[in-house]
């Protein structure tokens, strides 16, 4: 039967090809905008570490000055170093890493290649076994190379082919800020959307940082963050560098990973013990304001989908809405001028059953025909969008689920959208009479 | 031609009534909100920084190995700009308007406030930034020559500094004030709070990051001080005779830095290209929204078409019967128009409902302020035209329908 | 076949409440061909209808085929009709979209014989009309008596019991009336209950029996002459 309904779908539509290919260009339309724009929020929004983002934690202390405290406020999203020092000691949790931006200038020594300013991170060694890094050549510095600070570097694989080919450069070494550095590995392409690792990041967010060096060498020599840094309180006493360290700026992003409840809770006895140990020394003038977010909450807090992306998502299924009511109105005038059709069919034994089954499959095969439009329109608009917003950088993009959720969406449209009209139509009395205008 | 008929036909047709004046009502809400979305965003691109922006431009040279003298080299380098044919001013600055990286800090009135009043951008220019940007004052004086600071940065610091700020920040700081020359302000609160003599203000001046996204902010507060500090990646904001912008910037780029000097240099940026970079997110979104809107009103003209043609067509004999019994075509023609008219304004009815309450929403989201009517009358007119416009088709396939057809069958 | 008794049909709108029939009484026996017949407006086809179970009535009682309908469910009255009722309308009532062959291939559809079957059946009843060379055409290409045979046929296909005839020649010249009239006896002459609704006094005539409706009635009269006259049909005609 099914089979029949799917013919007499395919006739009625090729009857009357202007008000089909409408509808479908229609549907198509509202479908293609707004899974174009549902695709970028998925993409923006999406939990970029699934199978451990409950694990993995971001620690917020309050170091605000204790005179324009109000209840509620939230800490700053970054720590300082005196915490960032003392919390990487006590390796507390299972694993732990310190992050923040460098800028360092790298010279390949070679006089085709000029020096080049690169986006880099200095961090503990934990952050690559954590964020799971892909290694192409070698793999992370060691620990006692991470607690040293000593002078070595993973780079990232644009990186090491602008300057090496496609050999393996590890034990070579590479000028950083006219020092040698050691190359223990090198990354293969890791961009995370979105940079949850660093949210608060300096350069661009299509910019995939391609010099890793142990946060303990960059500290030592003095590489200021390339990023955002917040200062509160008064200036320190001491000059330079090693007073910056002191004052209570917070530029470090810090990220614990905590595998059951247990540990959480024993993580924040630990940072409730730290800060009253820190308070004795003049520190946290404010009330205890520990926070401690998974990637989840961390993502959500820090608003990763901004208020822009939001509204077109809005605006596109405003729109799909309106391309829906216009479907009805045009089924409703397909199916009316199609009533005497309909009666006959009832006199001969049809039931209302048979009716809507008839009309629905019409409308799901407009829909199959919206979907397949909606998606080759919504891959030209991710392509408009990821020029535009991420520099072309193949991040606003389809994945299966957001192609079956557009072939869904624009059937459950269709259906939508077809669902008065049918029922209009199996209210039909069975009739003798086909009415001639 | 009379209302009452039409309404009765119209109330004979409900279900078809209803789905034009939905798509009518749902593309006012949308639109009508776009607009204002699009308008907002317009504005805020367009905003005035203060700067002659199309003379203006930044370049940076970073260096990678120490530097023994950087506050001689800096001089060097302005020299060295100021040489070029085309320049009429240099200063080295630690930020640009519209750069989107920099530093603010909380401004003060008093120096026990607890709360600071805003935060403000933090210029620092070792030479006049006035001059340079081609910022204008309206109040008070540029820098003098000997109030420019040379400081390593380190403590201790200087107590009191003497400031140049944007009208913007003047009026938030001193809100019943007329004049604010000679007025106080300072960054921090407390005993080492530092202490910011005003000595001019500049009629605007927008910060490094421009109109905040979120509207809170005006983007506009803005601080100069005398300073020069050491950097190992100094910038410099250029400003040229108008019309050698190119040829300055070519020049600049060859000589700023030489080869085995241990420095890079950042390619130039002029300040229009800073301004589209700023915004460019905002005017993506923008023609996103105007593209959508556009569709949106094709849409609804389809479906007002389409539901006109096949009233056209159910009505043929009605239509022909008319023009036997003595209706002329225009008299038809006339009638759907009329159709049409009543519908959209039933669906603009409930459309304006629908806009306010929407832009309700979108107004706490993005912080905006309520829809002005304007932009609601705008789109009122617009779905009236659109309708008129998608009836006249089939209201003119109708006029022409033959007296005759109302006496022959099917 | 059809039994009704003291059968009532009220329209009702906001005002007014129309009788269209009322203490209406018929029996049409198993092979029967009866011409019903009547003035417009006295409920010809308000009777027709609810003999086709195409509506309900409202108040007495209507045995088809040995059972009552009364409250029989929308669903069972669609089963009823695809299985034992034909109709043939005055406007032929083809779905213009269809070729000959997908017209008469409705009911069987619903029917839910697999295609094998109703290729027998449209092939068979087609051809018994005498238009099997022209399955492939649609019904526009058609004469108006060509049309209503197509309209026979599909009626015939499913192999009806009852087969409701509404004016079948109301829109035909005389001679094509007269084809499909002969058509219409020779099915009777078979074995299929007909009942035909006219205007035309001729055609009501070849019929076996007349039923004269006046007034949402059966007229007494009519009745009576109808038991009198004899049966010059089946006379005509050799079964």
């Amino acid at each position: 039967m099914w089979n029949y309904y799917f013919k007499l779908g395919l006739m009625s539509l090729r009857r009357n090809p202007i008000l089909t290919s409408l509808m479908v260009l229609i549907l198509g339309f509202g479908v293609g905008a707004s899974m174009t724009a549902y695709t970028v929020m998925h993409v923006l929004g999406g939990d970029p570490i699934p199978h451990k983002s409950g694990k993995m934690f971001v620690p917020q202390l309050d170091t605000g000055s204790a005179e324009d405290y109000k209840a509620g406020d939230e800490p700053d999203l970054q720590l300082g170093y005196l915490d960032t020092d003392a919390m990487l000691r006590a390796r507390h949790g299972s694993n732990r890493t310190a992050v923040y931006g460098i800028a360092p200038i790298v010279d390949a020594q070679r006089k085709d290649l000029p020096p080049s300013g690169e986006a880099g991170l200095a961090m503990t060694r934990g952050f690559f076994e954590m964020f799971e890094l892909p290694f192409r050549f070698g793999g992370p510095w060691n620990a006692a190379e991470d607690d040293a600070g000593s002078d070595v570097v993973v780079i990232g694989r644009v990186l090491s082919e602008k300057l090496f080919g496609a050999e393996d450069p590890s034990g070579r070494s590479v000028r950083l800020a006219d020092r040698d550095y050691r190359i223990v590995g090198v990354l293969d392409l890791w961009r995370p959307v979105p940079r949850y690792y660093r949210l608060l990041s300096g350069s661009s967010p299509t910019e995939s940082e391609q010099v890793m060096v142990p946060f303990r060498n960059a500290i030592s020599r003095e590489w200021r963050n390339d990023g955002w840094t917040n200062c509160n309180g008064s200036s320190p006493d001491e000059p330079g560098f090693a007073g910056f360290l002191k004052r209570e700026c917070n530029w470090i992003q810090y990220w614990v990973q905590l595998n059951d409840a247990a540990a959480v809770a024993e993580y924040r006895d630990y940072l409730a013990a730290h800060l009253a140990q820190q308070r004795k020394l003049g520190r946290f003038k404010r009330p205890d304001n520990i926070r401690l977010r998974d990637v989840r909450e961390w993502l959500a807090f820090n608003d990763v989908v901004d208020a822009d992306t939001r509204l077109q998502t809005y605006l596109a299924f405003g729109f799909l809405l309106v391309c829906i009511v216009n479907v009805v109105g045009l089924l409703l005038a397909k199916f009316t001028a199609r009533s005497g059709e309909i009666g006959v069919r009832r006199a001969l034994g049809a039931t209302r059953g048979n009716i809507i089954s008839q009309y629905l499959v019409e409308t799901v095969v407009i829909g199959l025909a919206g979907a397949l439009l909606g998606l080759a329109l919504s891959y030209a608009g991710l392509l408009v969008v990821d020029h535009y917003s991420f520099e072309s950088a193949g991040i606003a993009k389809h994945d299966p689920w957001m192609v079956a959720a557009t072939v869904a969406v624009a059937i459950v449209s269709a259906v939508l959208a077809g669902l008065l009209p049918t029922w209009r139509a199996a209210l039909q009395v069975p009739a003798l009479q086909l009415k001639s205008q | 031609m009379e209302l009452k008929p039409i309404l009765k036909t119209l109330l004979r047709n409900k279900i078809g009534v209803a789905v034009i004046a939905a798509q009518v009502a749902l593309t006012l809400a949308i639109a009508s909100n776009v607009f204002y979305i699009v308008r907002d965003r317009v504005a805020a691109a367009g905003q005035p920084s203060g700067v002659d922006e199309a003379n203006v431009f930044r370049i940076r040279a970073n260096s990678y190995r120490d530097i023994a003298e950087p506050m001689a080299q800096q001089k060097m380098d302005e020299q060295m700009l100021r040489t070029i044919p085309g320049v009429r001013a240099v200063a080295m600055v630690n930020q640009v308007p519209l750069g989107q990286s920099g530093s603010n800090s909380g401004i003060f009135v008093a120096r026990k406030q607890v709360q600071s009043t805003t935060n403000a951008a933090f210029y620092e220019s070792a030479t006049s930034m006035v001059d340079t940007l081609g910022l204008k004052l309206i109040e008070g004086r540029d820098f003098l020559p000997e109030e420019y600071l040379e400081t390593d940065g380190e403590p201790p610091y200087p107590t009191s500094l003497p400031i140049i700020i944007s009208e913007r920040l003047a009026q938030l700081a001193f809100p019943t004030q007329s004049h604010f020359a000679g007025r106080v302000l300072y960054r921090g609160s407390g005993d080492d709070a530092t202490e910011l003599r005003i000595v001019g203000v500049v009629e605007q001046l927008t910060t490094p990051w421009g109109r905040s996204s979120w509207g809170s902010q005006t983007g506009s507060e803005s601080v100069i001080t005398a300073v020069r500090l050491p950097s190992s990646s100094p910038q410099y904001i250029v400003r040229t005779q108008p019309g050698t912008q190119t040829e300055v910037i070519k020049a600049a780029e060859a000589a700023l830095v030489k080869p085995g000097d241990g420095r890079i240099l950042e390619p130039a940026n002029s300040m229009l290209e800073l301004r589209e970079r700023r915004y460019r997110n905002d005017y993506f979104l923008s023609s996103m929204m105007a593209t959508m809107t556009g569709l949106l009103m094709l849409v609804t003209a389809s479906g007002i078409l389409g539901m006109a043609s096949f009233w056209v067509g159910q009505r043929r004999k009605q239509i022909g019967m008319r023009r036997a019994l003595g209706a002329r075509r225009s008299d038809i023609l006339r009638y759907y128009l009329l159709e049409n008219f009543v519908i959209t304004s039933l669906g603009i009815g409930i459309g304006v409902v629908l806009a306010l309450s929407l832009n309700f929403f979108i107004a706490e989201g993005l912080q905006l302020a309520r829809l002005p009517l304007d932009n609601l009358l705008v789109g009122m007119l617009m779905l009236w035209a659109v309708g008129q416009l998608a009836t006249w088709f089939p209201a003119r396939r109708a006029a022409q329908i033959a007296p005759a057809t109302a006496t022959r069958t099917v | 076949m059809l039994t009704m008794k003291n059968l009532s049909k009220i329209y009702c709108t906001h005002l007014i409440e129309t009788h269209a029939l009322r203490g209406f009484d018929i029996e049409v026996r198993e092979g029967e061909f009866v011409a019903v017949t009547g003035p417009s407006g006295s409920g010809k086809t308000t009777f027709l209808n609810i003999a086709g179970l195409l509506e309900d009535f409202s108040d007495g009682d209507f045995l088809f085929d040995g059972a009552s309908v009364r409250g029989l469910g929308d669903d069972a009255r669609s089963r009823l009709r695809n299985q034992k009722i034909g109709f043939i309308f005055q406007g032929f009532n083809l779905i213009p979209d269809l070729n000959l062959f997908d017209n008469v291939e409705v009911p069987l559809r619903y029917r839910g014989f697999n295609a094998q079957e109703r290729k027998r059946r449209i092939e068979l009843s087609l051809e018994r009309v005498g238009l099997s060379s022209r399955m492939k055409h649609y019904p526009a290409e058609l004469s108006g008596g060509q049309q209503q045979r197509v309209a026979i046929a599909r009626a015939l296909a499913g192999e009806p019991r009852l087969l409701l005839a509404d004016e079948p020649t109301g829109n035909l010249d005389t001679a094509m009336a007269r084809g499909v009239m002969e058509l219409l006896e020779e099915i009777n002459s078979q074995g299929t209950t007909i009942v035909m609704v006219t205007h035309d006094a001729e055609l009501a005539q070849r019929a076996q029996r007349n039923v004269h409706i006046i007034d949402g009635q059966v007229s007494d009269f009519d009745r009576n002459i109808s038991l009198l006259r004899p049966r010059a049909a089946a006379v005509a005609i050799p079964a």
